[in-house]
């Protein structure tokens, strides 16, 4: 049988979403008495899955988190700070002594220590490092999500193909997550506020006989009333009612309060910890696309007590992340990507603070179609500039792409004009795709 | 008569590349044993027309701790490691690794005979200058914020009469343990100088970061910062507050007008005319308090950020040491 509504129509997505959901039991709240979202029924139906899209899950360190304390510490230079290097689980390879877990799931790891995004400044970096590149004035570009939504989100989705968390108040206008040209359809679901959308649950007053019954009669109606006329807007006004129904029925996906003591024990107790576990519960649901924000790096003044109070949350958060992916057999389906929008200067500024760096800084990451255990590029001793293998945002963009199992050079059209999914000449890095 | 804090002026500045985490005088000399951020403590005459440093290795991190005790000078890291050196020969005598995280400040007891040390373990360990043994090991502060984020232990200070040690954390907790048993004898709360940020930036910044005993003991100064909007930057009022340690009792709190950021070094006038702080945001601050510590009674802008100061026995000379400079500070007759 070949399944309608999916992108390559390959009889490996020939599971549709709602039989998915239909079968592991979300829509009938069978999910929540199991308690977590991996329980698949069947081997075929978890085969199925895997050959599906790739997905994502972007830990966005906003405000910019500095290269010397994670991912390329420069230990006894002027501009290297007081942290030592630590060796990793790859012979010559060293991190930051903040990112033990790390070090030793290094062999894991893939990370880019050569980026010069060119930018940095909070909002023009995250525009640059979500899309790519920058906007044209007649073309917004989608971001990474919006992609990943498009190439790896199904039409008949029930829950979102991109959501993102950003809990924190600062930064969350800077980082102008955005469909761009694909349309409000591709935006992403944002959870500012809490880790649950708002109006999710089904007023008290309301049965739930009555709210299946009430949305029977809506579909009823809305089939009679599409039949001859199978408008643009038609469809899209009979897939939202659908969507919002599907995401009802998902409440319990984002609740994590259901997975056992040891897995949110591995995520530890903070809020970014709780939010990279229910990014896993998303992944694992389906999702193509999850950003989960820790705000807020901005270290102007005292940059290492800073990152000595968050980065050792960053680094149990992707162990945990790392492990509980590899212990569900997902480790090369999701891609997990560690990024914000700029980097931090060498220079310590007189508050013990660094400030905004653009010109040589790091990219973490590891899953999807990666090699494991590279580093990629190479800084100057005082990693001041980039020393080898330079590469921009829009070659860590291909690079993810790729990673997630979408072609870089793929082409969409607005109106007649194809659009690239990166600007002409730039490729991914492919030293370090597998 | 009592000394006037407005006849301090500063006399030399010694400009430096690295940044200058802390300072000890010698007594003798009144040479200056400072520790940087290039990992070495460094041996200056600030007397001197060219002073010509001497390099003392053997740190693998920021030197953020020097005690001249004794016939040591004893300096602690953020290796973690305590390193003692004659005085006079400058060799190498002992060699600790005292705690497992970063060592945030070593201070000597008035007699000479001690030094506590301080760190990111949250342990104060108190040690015999002489032997090098551990006297004691003072277990009192929590490794975790409230939050789940790890805690620092900043300060530490001896009383005049060296029969108590005042600990203080990230968090605003103070112990002041007996130096006779080790035990604590009182514990103290000055939650103003801790901010913690849980829905904009979702971290933290602050902590007490000086302590000092009033020349009677009666009175334990806090130095700090108070509450910050934007914890990106240190922007937050420098703060004091003063508390009757023994009753556990706040008696005042006093926050600069001039002078943001944190105070980083506290000191009492050795004949209680006066209180004086020094430490900063981007830029540097000297703050006179009257005796009381109730007010102000001068701020003043230094040539830089100071992470310690030192000061001759009477008080007439202040020595800063920061980010890039050391700065003499005289009290003009």
């Amino acid at each position: 049988m070949k399944a309608k509504n999916n992108f390559c129509g390959s009889i490996e997505h020939g599971i549709t979403r709602r039989a998915f959901f239909s079968r592991v039991g979300v829509g009938s709240a069978l999910l929540g008495s199991s308690g977590a979202v991996h329980t698949f029924a069947e081997e075929g139906l978890t085969q199925a899955l895997k050959a599906s899209g790739k997905r994502v899950i972007l830990l966005w360190l906003a405000g910019g988190a500095s290269q010397m304390e994670t991912w390329d510490p420069k230990p006894g230079r002027p501009t290297g700070g007081p942290f030592a290097a630590i060796p990793t689980s790859v012979p010559g390879v060293h991190i930051c002594e903040l990112m033990p877990e790390m070090a030793k799931r290094m062999k894991d790891l893939t990370i880019i220590r050569s980026l010069n995004s060119r930018n940095a400044d909070h909002g023009g970096g995250a525009v640059l490092m979500m899309r790519g590149r920058q906007d044209e004035p007649t073309v917004k570009y989608p971001d990474l999500g919006a992609i990943l939504a498009k190439e790896h989100g199904r039409a008949d989705s029930k829950v979102p193909d991109y959501i993102s968390l950003y809990t924190a108040g600062e930064g969350r206008d800077f980082s102008r997550v955005s469909s761009g040209f694909l349309g409000a359809r591709f935006n992403p679901m944002k959870l500012a506020e809490n880790m649950t959308p708002p109006n999710m649950k089904r007023l008290d007053s309301i049965s739930d006989v009555d709210h299946h019954a009430r949305a029977d009669l809506q579909e009823m109606l809305n089939r009679q009333f599409i039949t001859g006329r199978e408008l643009p807007a038609t469809k899209s006004h009979a897939n939202a009612y659908a969507r919002v129904h599907g995401l009802m029925s998902s409440e319990q996906l984002f609740d994590i309060s259901k997975e056992p003591e040891n897995v949110k024990k591995m995520y530890g107790p903070t809020l970014f910890g709780q939010q990279a576990l229910m990014a896993r519960r998303m992944v694992e649901a389906g999702v193509p696309f999850v950003r989960v924000a820790r705000a807020w790096w901005d270290s102007h003044g005292q940059n290492f007590e800073t990152h000595q109070e968050m980065v050792p949350e960053l680094d149990r958060v992707m162990a945990a992340l790392m492990d509980d992916l590899k212990q569900r057999g997902m480790q090369n389906d999701v891609l997990v990507v560690v990024m914000g929008e700029f980097g931090r200067t060498p220079t310590i500024n007189s508050s013990l603070g660094r400030d905004h760096f653009g010109s040589a800084w790091s990219v973490a990451m590891f899953g999807g179609k990666l090699k494991r255990g590279v580093v990629y590029g190479k800084t100057d001793k005082d990693g001041k500039e980039v020393a080898e293998n330079q590469v921009g945002a829009g070659h860590v963009f291909a690079t993810i792409l790729e990673a997630a199992g979408i072609p870089h050079d793929k082409e969409y059209h607005v109106g007649a004009r194809p659009i690239p999914l990166v600007n002409p000449g730039i490729k991914p890095i492919k030293d370090i795709l597998a | 008569m009592p000394s006037d804090p407005f006849k301090f002026k500063q006399t030399k500045e010694i400009s430096r590349k690295d940044i200058l985490l802390s300072v000890a005088r010698e007594p003798e000399s009144n040479r200056l044993f400072v520790g940087s951020s290039d990992s070495n403590v460094y041996l200056i005459d600030p007397a001197a027309e060219k002073a010509e440093p001497i390099l003392l290795d053997g740190h693998s991190s920021y030197v953020t701790g020097i005690a001249v005790a004794g016939g040591f000078v004893v300096s602690g890291a953020y290796d973690g490691k305590l390193i003692w050196r004659d005085r006079k020969s400058l060799k190498t005598e002992r060699v600790h690794k005292a705690h497992d995280k970063w060592i945030r400040a070593v201070e000597a007891s008035p007699d000479g005979k001690y030094i506590a040390s301080v760190a990111d373990d949250m342990v104060c360990r108190v040690w015999d200058v002489a032997s090098g043994k551990m006297k004691h090991e003072l277990r009192g502060h929590e490794s975790m914020t409230p939050s789940h984020f790890n805690s620092m232990l900043y300060a530490c200070a001896f009383s005049n009469d060296g029969a108590h040690l005042a600990t203080g954390d990230k968090v605003g907790h103070i112990v002041v343990w007996d130096m006779s048993s080790g035990k604590p004898v009182k514990t103290i709360e000055s939650p103003g100088m801790y901010t913690w940020d849980p829905r904009a930036r979702i971290h933290s910044i602050g902590g007490i970061r000086s302590l000092a005993f009033s020349p009677d003991n009666s009175v334990l100064a806090v130095g700090g910062m108070g509450k910050v909007g934007n914890i990106d930057h240190l922007e937050g009022k420098a703060r004091l507050e003063l508390f009757d340690w023994r009753a556990a009792k706040s008696i005042k709190v006093v926050e600069c007008d001039k002078i943001k950021g944190l105070i980083t070094r506290l000191a009492f006038h050795p004949k209680g005319d006066w209180l004086v702080g020094a430490g900063g945001d981007s830029k540097g601050g000297l703050v006179f308090f009257d005796a009381a510590g109730t007010k102000t009674l001068r701020e003043e802008s230094v040539p830089m950020h100071v992470h310690k100061f030192t000061a001759t026995d009477s008080m007439d000379r202040l020595y800063l040491a920061g980010h890039n400079k050391l700065s003499i500070w005289e009290l003009s007759v």
